[in-house]
């Protein structure tokens, strides 16, 4: 009896010792906890039910946002305006959030700087933009709901203008009494938003606003001397018919030449222009390019640029209601765009908060002059705290190489595959040109997630993943074989099987990725933040961001892998991953 | 082989003894570090707040202590902004404070941080000398406006904190 007893308490003895060593190299340690007070220990939300809050993108403390808006650059500030409901987690008493930054990363809370308080605002303060003014003075104009009726509000846009033009943080603006400026007469009042920064040329400021006729969309362009008496253009700026209500609208130009932005009033040689929609019916943000004939006024499309719902996106996930402004300091193009929930309407009220802002990101004109590229500011990269290097790791059919040593709920991570050959990429069905061409790569996703075997891919991510894999949200790469030895690239962030709540919208978003495959690699970059997964593709070429709540694959019980699921064996020349510090926001 | 119970025991012992010992000299060398800060117990509140202080290193814990000030720095910045609607008569002073925190989190931490990171000691000192300063700034512009200051304890802890890090940024020279 004593001798089982003894090896039996030699063995676990063993083990203690050797689990003892473990820990103490991977820094856990066995130090007791300390209950320290006390001056260093921030407000804490009750962090158990909080598992979907972000750690690095922008969202309020608690309640509803939806559009970004007016963001700009004023005396040493980065602002941010959003729609905001002050009281309650879902989209109603309307007001303007208002947050300051140096690096549009780290903000400073302020109370909300336009609320309903006129009659030209009273039933709403809805999304608009910012001009700067000469001499370094910002305008804001938006649109105010002037009436419930007819649904859902009688909208006109106002100006709005800083209280103290010497306060860097402008927390007060003050609405003039000669507002509305602009009111829809002969145009549908119930859909007559959002108007755009302006633009100055031939004398005249000129901006846009969204608008439809039935199934049309419609930008109406508005003319003004001072800023304030404004009149409408004849024709419309630029139109299309069977797309529905263009919300959101977006007008800039865009050098055909480098990465820097240019000022929203620039013309000129080496100018190209980009118009951009928020489609109301299919919730997605399309853009294209083209060209400003001045003559007309009026925008002109690219011939090679689709102009409708199977256009280019500037993501192919939950990204809305985007708006970009100039950066003058740092001379960049920058983007801001909105994901809403895709938990549902009762557990946003039991969270007490929905909606978030995208990283910001800066947006360029590809060198080939057909798309933009979208990166992350990299001002974000300060918040790069733990690093983790992978070179040359070899990716079998059926394996996953598991990434450690980060937290993985909060991490940005930057992957390079290669592979040896294209010869083993599947046959692209000709029959999934039956699918709708707004949702193809969508319907490819969802037909062939990342458990269908395939040739070359699926390969990618398996981000917040659960010990046994009940839940994960793939980023993947799937090659296909097209006709005359071309090829397509299907990138897909895959929310099916992202978690076990049966309740949770988890669409298989995808898009095409416009590459030259005789470099044999593909790039990855996805920004993971509890409950959001924002990926880059080819640097940006392709970008799609996905909302998912996974239930088990939360905090130190998730995990991060790579994977691939075709035949051909995939090299992960170079990974770099890091755990992100949580950022100032609130 | 024949184990023996006293052994076994003795083995037990002495694992029990490395477990402790192990704790002991985490918490050891955070102690010997702020006792060669300006304010040792303020020190040992930071790491001791932070788990990653567990086998942190110098830089590790010269990191962490960035990482306060720049807590503290925005916490400041947050009470300005209500002090600007529950004080108004404090604005231009509230204001001097807002400049001169902003400089604080930005400028000072992150190039600290930078400067740490890549292995710059001597730079990275610059920014904490200049985070005490500021707080000293904001302090005195208060009673350079006739004014008391509402946030002197906030101002004081910072300038404390700035100058822990900064000594223990100093070992690393």
């Amino acid at each position: 009896m004593m001798r089982v007893f003894n090896r039996c308490v030699w063995s676990l003895a063993l083990l203690i010792c050797l689990l003892s060593m473990l820990s103490n190299f991977h820094g856990i340690g066995v130090m007791a906890s300390h209950n320290v007070h006390l001056r260093y220990q921030t407000n804490n939300v009750d962090k158990v039910k909080q598992v979907y809050r972000t750690g690095y993108h922008f969202q309020p403390k608690k309640n509803w946002m939806n559009d970004p808006n007016a963001p700009m650059y004023y005396k040493g500030f980065y602002h941010l305006f959003y729609q905001y409901n002050p009281k309650g987690a879902v989209w109603g008493n309307i007001v303007w959030g208002h947050s300051v930054s140096k690096d549009m990363i780290n903000w400073i809370p302020l109370e909300p700087a336009i609320v309903p308080s006129k009659p030209f605002d009273k039933y709403g303060c809805w999304s608009g933009s910012a001009t700067i003014l000469p001499g370094d003075k910002p305008v804001i104009i938006y649109t105010g709901i002037i009436n419930e009726k007819p649904e859902p509000g009688h909208q006109a846009q106002s100006y709005a203008i800083p209280a103290n033009y010497s306060d860097p943080y402008l927390r007060k603006w003050i609405k003039p009494d000669n507002n509305p400026i602009i009111k829809p007469i002969h145009e549908n009042v119930s859909s007559f938003r959002d108007p755009t920064t302006a633009w100055f040329n031939n004398g005249h400021w000129k901006l846009i606003v969204g608008s439809k006729n039935n199934r049309r969309g419609i930008t109406y362009l508005y003319r003004s001397r001072d800023f304030i008496k404004w009149t409408k253009a004849k024709h419309p700026f630029h139109t299309k018919k069977d797309v529905g209500m263009w919300e959101c609208p977006d007008f800039y130009p865009i050098s055909s030449q480098g990465t820097n932005g240019l000022d929203t009033s620039t013309l000129g040689d080496n100018v190209k222009y980009v118009f951009k929609a928020s489609l109301d019916i299919t919730r997605f943000d399309y853009y294209t390019i083209g060209s400003y004939n001045l003559v007309k006024d009026k925008y002109v499309p690219d011939s090679t640029s689709v102009d409708g719902w199977a256009g280019l996106r500037y993501d192919y996930g939950n990204f809305y209601a985007s708006k970009t402004f100039f950066d003058p300091i740092k001379k960049r193009r920058i983007l801001w765009g909105w994901a809403n929930e895709s938990s549902t309407r009762s557990e946003d009220i039991a969270k007490g908060w929905a909606g978030i802002q995208l990283i910001p990101r800066k947006v360029w004109l590809d060198p080939s002059g057909h798309k933009l590229l979208q990166w992350p500011i990299n001002e974000l990269e300060r918040l790069r705290d733990q690093k983790i290097e992978l070179s040359n790791v070899k990716i079998n059919k059926g394996d996953t190489v598991e990434v450690k040593g980060i937290n993985v709920v909060q991490a940005d991570v930057d992957v390079t595959f290669t592979f040896s050959s294209l010869d083993k990429a599947e046959l692209y069905d000709k029959k999934w040109e039956n699918f709708p061409p707004e949702d193809l790569a969508k319907s490819i996703c969802g037909i062939k997630g990342a458990t269908v075997q395939g040739g070359l891919g699926p390969f990618g991510l398996l981000t917040l993943a659960s010990s046994k894999l009940e839940e994960y949200t793939p980023v993947f790469f799937r090659i296909f074989k097209t006709t005359g030895k071309k090829h397509k690239v299907l990138f897909c962030s895959d929310a099916t099987p992202s978690s076990i709540n049966k309740n949770e919208y988890k669409p298989s978003f995808g898009g095409f990725v416009d590459v030259d495959l005789t470099t044999k690699k593909l790039s990855l970059r996805s920004l993971i933040d509890h409950s959001v997964v924002e990926s880059f593709a080819e640097g940006g070429k392709t970008v799609i961001s996905s909302r998912v709540y996974p239930t088990l694959a939360i905090n130190e019980n998730a995990h991060l892998h790579l994977f691939n699921n075709g035949s051909e064996n995939v090299m992960v020349e170079k990974l770099n991953a890091w755990s992100m510090k949580t950022a100032h926001i609130n | 082989m024949k184990f023996s119970s006293p052994l076994t025991i003795f083995f037990l012992l002495l694992l029990l003894q490395q477990t402790l010992f192990s704790a002991m000299t985490d918490r050891q060398f955070i102690e010997n570090t702020c006792k060669g800060t300006p304010s040792p117990d303020l020190c040992l509140e930071i790491p001791l707040a932070n788990r990653e202080s567990e086998n942190a290193n110098l830089t590790g814990l010269a990191l962490i202590g960035l990482d306060a000030v720049q807590d503290r720095g925005f916490e400041i910045l947050r009470q300005v902004v209500d002090l600007k609607n529950s004080q108004p008569e404090l604005t231009p002073t509230l204001d001097i404070c807002t400049e001169v925190y902003n400089v604080v989190v930005d400028s000072d931490v992150q190039s600290s941080r930078e400067a740490l990171r890549g292995g710059l000691c001597k730079f990275a000192e610059d920014g904490m000398a200049d985070s005490a300063v500021e707080a000293q700034a904001c302090e005195r512009s208060f009673g350079e406006h006739g004014q008391s200051s509402p946030i002197t304890d906030s101002n004081n802890i910072i300038n404390d904190v700035a100058n822990v890090v900064r000594a223990i940024i100093r070992m690393l020279l």
